[in-house]
């Protein structure tokens, strides 16, 4: 059980402070509703860009890392396509720092023309690194588009072009700051070795004073309904070729979550997944696979991926994924399996909350999805699944209009 | 808001870290058991560590092969069966084989303890090494090779570590693909009669731990005895490379990969401390001098660092980026700015006081839990030390002094010494 509790400040600030008295450390956590679904089509990578530089400086401090090292915290961030998080874990007597320094960068930034450029060239860099320079790295820039026709969700984080980071310049990011970053559009949370009314204090003191901002309108263009199959295939030098399989699913608050995460699980969740016991232990179609939810949101997706062994026929490949997917509504020993993947998920779950940065950003994302009892209820939301509702929902979302598939073909003589 | 409202909390010494004590036992067949008592959760932590690790291979990948193998079937279950027990019991299990040691991980809660160690007997001591399984095991394996040796980064720390140990010793020796279809069963079965016995084995265990722990793990292990076999053991000279720059050319890649390093001296060393702090200043952290010049002024990459890894035989430095091609050359050459600044000049009072500070935090963070203690605990147990090795490091960080930091870069950073490889398109 992680005991919390949850304060607003008047300038719309949200805080939750989870006590732990076993560590001498507090993490922090800074959770920005903003990421690159609200960005501007002709302007994407710009929310991840963004991040970078938040650490190049703010109004009142010229550098974000030293003093924090200074203090022996550390930090680290992160974008995705719903929100952009910052954290940072640091000994408890030295808190106070944190504060000063996340409230000074959401009162201003330092808006450097230096540090933009040399961001830039880091992202880009960044860019190379994950997504061009990998085998494989850049079937998600390909699955996206195919996927989502108009939502924000059709480019990645990092941009859809790099041209587009390329053009960012201070203006953007100006504006980008005073529409998204405000106290009134983030949420607080603090675990560890603080209590709540020390916790009260410094927030009230250090984000107090932040004036609310007006925070540009959520305004996306829902996904329409995809009805009919899509396929894309591309030919690359790669050792063997990859099989991509994705269908849409509900947003994360939908009743529905949880079954589709059981699902995955079912699939994949470790070596006794049925996707690894059918297809790469007895088949040997597959030497990996994989299935996972995207968990955004807005409306995502589940995506099924696998590296075929020599010699296999994709098609073959793709119609086996889909039998043993359709096997799950099958009675036959589905109930240890449930009980199975159910157990994993509770244990899981304890071993994530032993972590008081996991604590912190799951408090966070839970606050801003509406219900930060989740932190609590997860497991037993999860434990509900019943059968019934797995094959309720392969009815619903595993059908062909509603999937995309990518055959990302070797090239190459196959050993 | 008023400036002059927002000033600088005072930073205060980070508290001296303290370590809470292993309480130790011996089996009836003396295998030595480590236990660390540590936090809130019910919720265990279980390693089994065997000195059979890459060093002690006669032929290649055997070492992580047997390792990988040890999950997927027993005298009483099959591979199946095992991986849906742990599964539903909800066990984590990481098999590990690294360079000196190998064993496995297990994560669990606590309630399930009994059942956990009845499934780390079969998967520790009583393993088949199927041929069906063995045979997928070998071609997944071979398909992950391939993706790899597609990465710049992997092909540069293979070659890294030919050129630091030798192509002919197991830390150096790069396999090839014949290499994934040379193993059979009973390959396996030796290495592992020979190397996963009691005789060379220890037993570490975290967390909040149950009461039986002592006595169920006597009931488990303690019965089981060594046999001996006589397999050749592996060669054991290390050779370092006469050529100290190596290019490989990867035709079609956007960054180029770069390792510069060398071997030098591991944990056992009273200048070890020392040396790790210099580190920290190289491209240990995020604030280091390779990350602030590299990424934060120049934008060549997005990250740079560099580390100290101890090994039973040696140890070995290594600073790593990957970069665009254009700037591979500059950034080579800054790196070597880098260590001469660090053997001519003495750090400042103020960077210190930010290593000092933030080395300290580190080492809060290392035992803040029980997997944390149970993993630094690991880390000086395999090279024969104990806490005091982590006090003495303590100890270091506050009152080192720049001149010292500058002796120890000329000493063990010798620019003739270091070896440069470099992976991309010409």
């Amino acid at each position: 059980m992680v005991n919390y509790r949850r304060f607003l400040l008047e300038n719309g600030l949200r805080v939750l402070v989870h006590e732990d008295k076993s560590t001498p450390l507090i993490a922090m956590n800074l959770l920005y509703d903003v990421g690159s679904r609200d960005e501007d089509p002709a302007m994407t990578g710009l929310a991840h860009l963004f991040e970078h530089l938040m650490f190049g400086g703010s109004i009142n401090i010229t550098d974000y890392d030293t003093p924090l090292q200074l203090v022996g915290g550390e930090n680290n961030a992160f974008t995705n396509n719903d929100i952009t998080n910052y954290y940072l874990t640091i000994p408890s007597e030295n808190i106070e720092t944190g504060f000063w320094l996340e409230s000074d960068r959401m009162l201003e930034l330092d808006f450097s023309p230096k540090n933009l450029d040399t961001q830039k060239n880091v992202v880009i860099e960044e860019f190379n690194q994950r997504y061009i320079n990998q085998p494989y790295g850049d079937a998600i820039l390909k699955l996206r588009p195919m996927v989502y026709t108009i939502h924000p969700y059709r480019w990645p984080t990092i941009g859809m072009d790099m041209d587009h980071i390329k053009n960012i310049d201070l203006e953007h990011v100006k504006s980008f700051f005073f529409s998204h970053y405000a106290p009134n559009n983030a949420i607080l949370s603090l675990t560890g070795n603080i209590g709540y009314d020390l916790a009260l204090e410094l927030t009230q003191k250090w984000f107090g004073p932040i004036e609310k901002r007006a925070i540009q309108p959520r305004n996306l263009p829902a996904e329409p309904l995809q009805t009919e199959e899509r396929n894309l295939t591309i030919e690359k030098d790669v050792p063997s070729t990859a099989l991509y399989i994705v269908w849409h699913i509900g947003p994360r608050n939908s009743s529905d979550f949880y079954t589709l995460d059981l699902i995955t699980d079912l699939l994949a969740g470790g070596e006794s997944g049925r996707l690894y016991t059918k297809l790469v232990r007895e088949k040997k179609l597959f030497s990996e696979i994989n299935a996972y939810l995207t968990a955004d949101i807005d409306p995502g997706l589940i995506i099924v991926q696998g590296k075929l062994m020599k010699g296999v026929d994709i098609q073959y490949a793709e119609e086996s994924v889909n039998e043993v997917i359709k096997g799950l509504q099958s009675k036959n020993g589905i109930n240890d399996e449930m009980e199975k993947v159910k157990n994993k998920f509770e244990s899981s779950t304890v071993f994530s909350n032993t972590s008081i940065l996991n604590k912190a950003a799951n408090l966070s994302f839970f606050e801003l999805l509406g219900t930060p009892g989740l932190i609590n209820c997860d497991v037993e939301n999860y434990r509900k699944v019943s059968h019934g509702m797995v094959i309720e929902a392969i009815r619903r979302y595993i059908i062909p209009s509603n999937c995309s598939t990518l055959k990302y073909i070797s090239t190459r003589n196959e050993i | 808001m008023n400036k002059l409202q927002r000033i600088q909390p005072l930073a205060l010494p980070v508290e001296k870290v303290l370590i809470p004590d292993t309480k130790s036992f011996i089996l009836s067949n003396e295998v030595p058991v480590y236990m660390i008592e540590a936090g809130t959760e019910d919720i265990m932590r279980l390693e089994f560590i065997f000195r059979a690790g890459l060093v002690k291979e006669n032929l290649p990948l055997i070492s992580s092969t047997c390792n990988m193998m040890l999950s997927e079937g027993s005298q009483n279950y099959t591979s199946e069966e095992l991986n849906r027990l742990l599964d539903y019991y909800g066990v984590f299990l990481n098999l590990t084989a690294e360079k000196d040691c190998a064993g496995v991980v297990l994560f669990f809660l606590s309630k399930h303890i009994e059942k956990v160690l009845e499934l780390s007997r079969e998967i520790l001591f009583r393993p088949v090494f199927p041929q069906p399984e063995l045979n997928a095991l070998m071609n997944k394996r071979l398909r992950w090779y391939l993706v790899n040796r597609e990465k710049v980064q992997n092909l540069a720390i293979d070659q890294f570590f030919e050129s630091l140990f030798g192509k002919n010793h197991p830390y150096g020796h790069q396999v090839s693909e014949q290499d994934f279809e040379n193993i059979i069963p009973s390959q396996l079965s030796d290495f592992h009669t020979k190397y996963y016995t009691p005789g060379n084995m220890a037993v570490l265990v975290s967390g909040k731990i149950h009461n039986k722990t002592e006595e169920l793990l006597n009931s488990y292990f303690g019965n089981i005895s060594s046999k001996e076999i006589k397999i050749e053991g592996a060669v054991n000279f290390l050779t370092d490379n006469a050529v100290r720059k190596v290019h490989i050319n990867k035709p079609a890649t956007v960054q180029t990969a770069v390792r510069i390093g060398s071997t030098t001296i591991n944990k056992r060393h009273p200048d070890y401390p020392g040396l790790k702090i210099l580190d920290s200043v190289l491209g240990g952290y995020f604030g280091s001098r390779l990350m602030k010049n590299i990424r934060e002024e120049k934008g060549f990459t997005y990250g740079i660092s560099s580390s100290l890894t101890s090994l039973d035989l040696t140890g070995y430095k290594v600073i790593s980026t990957e970069v665009s091609q254009k700037n591979c050359k500059r950034t080579i050459d800054e790196i070597y700015n880098e260590i001469k600044l660090l053997q001519n000049v003495p750090v400042k009072k103020e960077e210190m006081s930010v290593v000092r500070n933030y080395m300290s935090g580190e080492m809060v963070r290392m035992f803040d839990g029980p997997f944390a203690l149970a993993e630094s605990f690991r880390s000086t147990w395999e090279f024969g030390l104990d806490n005091s090795y982590y006090y003495r490091l303590a100890e270091k960080i506050i009152t080192i002094d720049p001149d010292e930091i500058k002796e120890l870069a000329g000493t063990y950073y010798n620019i003739d010494e270091l070896y440069e490889v470099t992976v991309g398109s010409e």
